[in-house]
């Protein structure tokens, strides 16, 4: 996209210099107002009224004076470096925000939806109306999955599109979701409520959304649809599994222990996420890499190729889906480490799920090395890709199911 | 063949080797593959375990490894040591290169160079036009840039530079890391972190911790006094908080008094004090023993959780190792949906005695309430074998908290012994005459629930006589004391470690998302003509100064098409 290039329209204005730049900065305002209050509220942060501390007047007063106080730097800002409107960070990530937001409206209209008082009961969560939302999520992901294979051998403009607006969708519905049960949390008794990223069945969602959101983010930049195959058979994966672990009973929503009471909680395992997320993603450049090599090897010219990313591309979008993915990791592990310091006493205690993710850490950390130190190539960076994505699995899953130590909440039982 | 080489020399490349990348990634691979051997291998258990888990030869080779207490090992801690050489290395000799070249910027570029760019377009435009304004078009079109100009043999040149400091993101990772680890080692060397079980009422400056496989001392400058320990409850009776109040005693002086929970440690002269854990801190219980020699003797015994208490005519002995308050049990069938009911109060002991095989025992103070509120007598859950998963509910029958029926159940036994034969008529008899001894022959006075206590007395019939214990020791009364389980920790290097995080995400943030991008603008008048090229280059991510490069080209395309015409 060019400055120059001419878009009219509503939505063009409003992704435009000044407009997105102030919608930016109201939105981090917004956010460290939050933040403010759960730091210096009076009454401060409690893990059990936190999301109606946010949505109650005195939340409205923080974050509604944080916003403001966010224009007002912007356009003290823009007066005294007028180019400042043109930042990149405003346009890239004003539009996550404005999705948040969107999420967050949804989120509202199902809680429309909820079933009467007198009818959630703590013992049988199966009427609760997020259950049908993620249901449809698990659908919807699905179907784009399938679509984004069938774009592969019928590389139909509108397959694809059909492909992405399901994409989006899907995320669309499950972060509603998750705000959703948020809210359910606390219909069942006040004490009970936390944020819904406690348990292995809800960051499973998260993962879902993140995995695709990171994609969509690639795909709509580099046009690089034909990953989409790899990556959103990833995501259906794991929707699988979420199902299959709503059906053995895991997906309830239940209280939490002590220590987990913490709003790190809520920084620590998104954070977590968008790396684990992204590293789907490279895993997902990564096969397709393999997969495009595969095709040339066998001398194919074939119409899939078309429309196949060059394997250059592809090796560049991994590393792309890594650039995101290792800061953020860094960040999560040094939050974690932060919480534990907080919580147990010492920031780093070997723990294994800490240990993994220093092993996810440094192989990623020699993957980037290895890109750009001589005698590694394109395919056996894609293969790194790939084995350094089921290190990954096994540091978010298979430690929860093998080792025990101090994470062990996120148990399977 | 490889040149003989001076010592120095050969230092030199070691230092050289050292710092190289290729390094780097291996070192990085192996201290991976080496960490995972701590997470599968679990550390820090009790020696016994291992033994008994890997048998004596396995057991030898891996503690010779220290593998018990990986992460502290001389191999372990010497190959991140070796990391900080190699760290030390690359950083010592590229600063020096980078810082350079972040500060000078050359500007001509020899035609050669110019063929080699990654990224290069030519315009050919005709003599004459303005090169102030074909320059002033290119600043124009890169907002934020810094430029840089200069004139050589006739040939303008006009270098932008974006994301210049981005090799400051690299040293900044670097030694990230390196603070990290230093930060880390002042934290081992000079800090401390051990565990204190303070019980309520009682204080304590001694802290235990693990020093590889012993457990180490370190005494405080201070006592901490566990004055009350609470626990709130969900109302699904998982626990919500745990709270200590506790006061600090420095030199006999109360000079604190706080609560702390999880997550919200006390912090006192340096030293954090963490909830961490909680147990029974010598509970105060009553225990009545109704023998079983069918005298219906019933005798009490007074004792604490940890003590163990001996009946002197008997032998039997009975240590006592935990009390609970709660006990929050899933009553529901297997499939059904949940359903929690705190069963009361239980204490946990060991019976022993002659004759006996040893048994462990919980008994339930309250007796066994059915769904709809039917009572079904007294309970324990027994375990033969000791262990957690063995325990087994054995109902005894009659509700021992109503003494009358422990008395009704005597008198059964008696009248049922004096019948000749045992048929349903005799036991009915031997029932009422029962009923008579207890509650006399008003049959209006009898309590209204005397069906019920049949049917439980029936039951005990069948199952105490074929008990092989002396006695059934059961809890009447309590008072609890809590431990509070607290850790001490004091880290002088935790702050360094916080530096090097922030550096560590701050250098990673410029590493990745402002790479160092260069455009040279280079003006050539020959052959009445002009030559122009634009030339781009970028140290990583590619695929976006591609666009980028492109992009601009085509702005300048359009805005030299008008300085043209
Ligand atoms: C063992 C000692 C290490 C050495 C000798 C070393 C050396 C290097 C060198 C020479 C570069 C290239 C700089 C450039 O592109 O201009 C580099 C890049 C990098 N290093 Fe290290 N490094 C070491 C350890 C680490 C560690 C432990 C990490 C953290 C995991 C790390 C993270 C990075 C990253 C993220 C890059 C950037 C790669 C890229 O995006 O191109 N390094 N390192």
């Amino acid at each position: 996209m060019t400055a120059t290039t001419a878009e009219d329209g509503f939505t063009a204005t409003l992704y435009r210099g000044r407009w997105v730049f102030l919608r930016f900065a109201a939105y981090l305002g917004a956010m460290a107002g939050i933040a403010a209050m759960a730091k210096f509220g009076v009454g401060a942060y409690e893990e059990n009224a936190f999301l109606y501390q946010i949505l109650s007047m005195k939340g409205l007063i923080w974050g509604g004076t944080g916003a403001l106080a966010g224009c007002g730097l912007a356009i003290v800002g823009s007066v005294m470096k007028p180019t400042l409107p043109d930042a990149k960070m405003a346009r890239n990530f004003a539009p996550w925000l404005d999705g948040f937001l969107l999420m967050v409206i949804l989120a509202s209209v199902w809680a429309l939806f909820e079933p009467a008082a007198d009818q959630i009961s703590y013992e049988n969560q199966s009427n609760l109306f997020s259950g049908r939302v993620i249901m449809a999520m698990n659908v919807i992901f699905i179907f784009s999955a399938v679509s984004y294979i069938a774009y592969l051998f019928a590389p139909e403009s509108f397959i694809g599109r059909i492909a992405t607006w399901s994409a989006y969708a899907g995320i669309y519905l499950g972060g509603s979701a998750l705000l959703l049960r948020w809210h359910e949390s606390y219909l069942f008794d006040m004490e009970i409520g936390h944020a819904p990223v406690s348990n292995l069945y809800e960051v499973f969602i998260l993962l879902c959304c993140i995995t695709a959101a990171v994609y969509l983010a690639l795909e709509k930049r580099y046009q690089a649809k034909a990953m989409g195959a790899f990556v959103m058979t990833l995501v259906s994966a794991a929707v699988f599994f979420d199902v299959w672990l709503a059906s053995v009973g895991q997906g309830d929503i239940k209280p939490l222990v002590p220590a987990l009471q913490s709003y790190w909680m809520k920084i620590h395992v998104p954070m977590n996420f968008v790396g684990y997320g992204s590293f789907a993603v490279a895993c997902g450049a990564g096969m397709a890499y393999l997969f495009r090599h595969r095709l040339e090897a066998k001398g194919g010219t074939s119409k899939m190729l078309k429309i196949f990313p060059s394997l250059d591309q592809l090796d560049q979008l991994a590393y792309k889906a890594v650039a995101i993915g290792f800061p953020a990791f860094t960040l999560a592990t040094i939050l974690g480490a932060a919480w534990a310091a907080e919580a147990w006493g010492g920031y780093w205690s070997w723990d294994p799920k800490e240990t993994w993710a220093l092993i996810v850490w440094m192989i990623y950390g020699a993957y980037l090395h290895a890109r750009v130190s001589h005698g590694w190539h394109g395919k056996a960076l894609a293969w790194w890709a790939v084995a350094g994505f089921l290190v990954t699995v096994f540091c978010f899953l298979g430690v929860n199911m093998y080792l025990s130590g101090l994470h062990s909440y996120g148990r399977l039982s | 063949m490889p040149r003989m080489q001076t010592f120095p020399d050969l230092l030199k490349t070691l230092w050289q080797r050292v710092g190289s990348m290729s390094l780097a990634i291996i070192l990085l691979v192996v201290l991976s593959i080496a960490s995972v051997i701590g997470t599968v291998l679990l550390q820090n258990q009790a020696q016994a375990d291992y033994l008994q888990q890997f048998g004596p030869l396995w057991y030898w080779v891996f503690r010779s490894l220290g593998l018990f207490d990986m992460y502290h090992t001389w191999w372990f801690i010497s190959m991140l040591g070796f990391l900080m050489v190699s760290l030390t290395s690359c950083l010592w000799r590229n600063i020096p290169k980078m810082l350079k070249e972040m500060r000078t910027r050359k500007v001509p570029v020899s035609d050669k160079a110019l063929k080699r760019f990654q990224h290069l377009h030519e315009w050919h435009l005709p003599a004459g036009v303005g090169v102030e304004a074909l320059q002033e078009a290119f600043r124009q079109r890169l907002d934020g840039w810094e430029f840089k100009a200069s004139e050589q043999g006739g040939n303008h040149y006009l270098r932008a530079d974006k994301g210049r400091w981005n090799k400051w993101g690299y040293i900044l990772v670097h030694a990230a890391i390196l603070v990290i680890l230093v930060g880390g080692w002042i934290g081992s060397e000079y800090g401390f972190r051990g565990n204190m079980a303070v019980p309520e009422g009682a204080s304590e400056n001694e802290i235990d911790f693990l020093q590889g496989t012993e457990t180490g001392h370190l005494t405080m400058p201070f006592y901490v006094r566990c004055n009350s320990f609470t626990i709130d409850f969900f109302p699904t009776g998982a626990p919500k908080e745990f709270r200590s109040n506790l006061t600090i005693i420095d030199h006999g002086k109360e000079v604190l008094t706080s609560d702390i929970i999880v997550n919200e440690p006390l912090y006192y002269k340096g030293v954090r004090i963490y909830q961490a854990s909680f147990g029974d801190g010598g509970s105060d219980v009553t225990l009545k023993l109704y023998h079983l020699d069918g005298t219906g003797a019933i005798t009490t015994a007074k004792t604490q959780v940890y003590e163990t208490w001996t009946d002197k005519k008997s032998g039997v002995s009975l240590t006592l190792t935990d009390f609970k308050p709660y006990n929050v049990e899933n009553m529901a069938d297997p499939g059904q949906p949940k359903d929690f009911k705190d069963l009361g109060p239980a204490v946990i002991y060991e019976m022993r005695g002659p004759g006996m095989n040893p048994v462990k025992i919980k008994a339930f103070m309250n007796p066994f309430i059915g769904p709809d509120g039917d009572n079904r007598g007294s309970f324990l859950m027994v375990s033969s074998t000791g262990d957690k998963a063995d325990y087994k509910a054995l109902s005894l029958g009659i509700d021992l908290t109503n003494p009358n029926e422990w008395r009704l159940f005597h008198a059964f036994m008696k009248h049922l012994g004096e019948a000749h034969k045992r048929t349903q008529d005799s036991a009915r008899a031997a029932f009422q005459a029962a009923m008579y001894d207890v509650f006399g022959r008003d049959k209006a006075k009898w309590p209204k629930n005397f069906q019920a206590m049949a049917m439980r007395t029936l039951q005990a019939v069948r199952v105490l006589p074929s008990l092989q214990w002396p006695m059934l020791p059961m809890l009447v009364d309590y008072k609890q004391h809590y431990y509070t389980g607290l850790q001490l920790a004091q880290d002088p290097g935790m702050n360094i470690v916080w530096l090097g995080s922030a550096m560590l995400v701050f250098g990673l943030c410029i590493m990745f998302y402002m790479p160092h991008r260069k455009l040279w603008l280079v003006i050539r008048p020959a052959q009445g003509r002009m030559h122009i090229s634009l030339a781009g280059m970028v140290n990583r991510n590619h695929l976006v100064f591609t666009k980028y490069f492109h992009d601009v080209f085509t702005k300048l395309d359009q805005d030299f098409g008008e300085i043209k015409s």
